[in-house]
């Protein structure tokens, strides 16, 4: 499931950057402008279909998103654990 | 701030300020605002709805449609407050820079009125729903650090235009739609009222901050057209709103929120709305996609 999510957020991600064509794992997402800030909504509304659980707007941690080490650490780790 | 490398903006405003002063109405008194709004009435017109004319609508319940006009009347207006209260700071850390004295008389005009009107709307999402919806998650990296100066004005204006714009077509349709309850109906009367004067002002400025692009790098064009298409789309997709859809009952709503954002009856809506749009950027040379452009 793990490595199905980020398989789905690799794609979304290349999909809005043909300039890339590959993400390393600690890669500053936001940084880059990969994920700019017009994106940034369709991003969270993905992560929170592929995780299962809602992510409340008011409450971000930008860090959480900023390399897909983070997202998979905090949307796709913590409920195996 | 200082807004340094830009050209003053001169355009001929006093038929937009003398209007702005005979058509001043007091919002906090000039509304009879009803203690309850008739719960079998949609608050926003079923075809402006973000599933109308797809199945999607089709299979709701008559109740679970009439909580969805409910919760995206809620949406729609919390969206204006939000997009309100983004793009009037923006204008208020402009008014007295050295660039734009020459517009700061309507831009007094401008900021009054959009304050009222946040005023308005957040009235009536906290008088008969009791909330507003939160604002959607922003990145402050901005992504048009890399332009000129003039550039990234345009950049500000255009927003301000593009989302003016697009609320006004709502607003325009509504402000007549006798299917509504009378409250909602002259919210959306009086904002078209207004933002008529701010879109005419929002076209001459976006036109006036251009020509200064294009005197200085029009390569910057196609880069701002652009950003200005994916606003666009942006701005649409804000009002298919998930909580909405969870809100009003129906299961399932980002797989719903996504079907519907790619539905062709969809498309076809998205096209309509931002059709006047499209047509002035394409005509001011700045092309921007779509099937309507």
């Amino acid at each position: 499931m793990t490595t199905e999510a980020m398989r789905s957020v690799q794609e979304f991600i290349l999909g809005r950057n043909p300039k890339l064509d590959r993400l390393d794992g600690d890669f500053d997402l936001i940084d880059s402008r990969a994920i700019n800030s017009l994106a940034f909504v369709e991003f969270i509304f993905l992560l929170e279909e592929l995780a299962g659980e809602p992510i409340d707007p008011e409450d971000l941690d930008l860090d959480d998103f900023r390399t897909l080490n983070a997202i998979e650490a905090r949307f796709f780790t913590q409920k195996a654990a | 701030m200082v807004v340094r490398d830009i050209e003053p903006v001169v355009l001929d405003l006093d038929r937009l300020e003398q209007m702005a002063k005979s058509d001043y109405y007091n919002p906090y008194t000039a509304f009879d605002w009803p203690e309850a709004i008739e719960a079998d009435r949609p608050w926003m017109s079923e075809s402006l709805t973000t599933l109308a004319g797809t199945e999607m609508w089709d299979e709701l319940t008559r109740d679970q449609q009439l909580a969805l006009t409910r919760y995206e009347a809620i949406n729609f207006f919390s969206l204006n407050i939000h997009g309100i209260r983004e793009l009037l700071s923006e204008v208020v850390m402009r008014i007295h820079e050295r660039a734009y004295a020459g517009v700061s008389e309507f831009l007094h005009h401008f900021i009054g009125e959009e304050n009222e009107h946040m005023w308005l709307f957040a009235e009536f999402c906290l008088r008969y729903d009791g909330k507003l919806y939160p604002a959607q998650p922003r990145l402050a990296a901005g992504s048009m650090d890399h332009l000129s100066p003039p550039a990234r004005e345009l950049v500000v204006f255009a927003r301000v235009l593009i989302f003016e714009e697009i609320v006004d077509h709502y607003n325009a349709y509504m402000a007549t739609d006798e299917t509504l309850p009378r409250i909602a109906r002259e919210i959306n009367r009086v904002h078209h009222q207004d933002e008529s004067r701010h879109v005419a002002f929002g076209r001459m400025m976006f036109t006036g901050l251009l020509e200064q692009v294009a005197r200085r790098d029009p390569a910057e064009i196609p880069v701002i057209a652009e950003y200005l298409e994916d606003y666009l789309q942006y701005s649409i997709a804000t009002l298919y709103n998930p909580a909405a859809y969870r809100d009003a009952g129906i299961p399932d709503a980002l797989n719903l929120r996504r079907r519907a954002l790619e539905h062709p009856a969809r498309r076809a809506a998205h096209d309509q709305v931002l059709k006047r749009t499209r047509r002035f950027l394409n005509r001011s040379g700045v092309s921007v996609g779509g099937s309507a452009a």
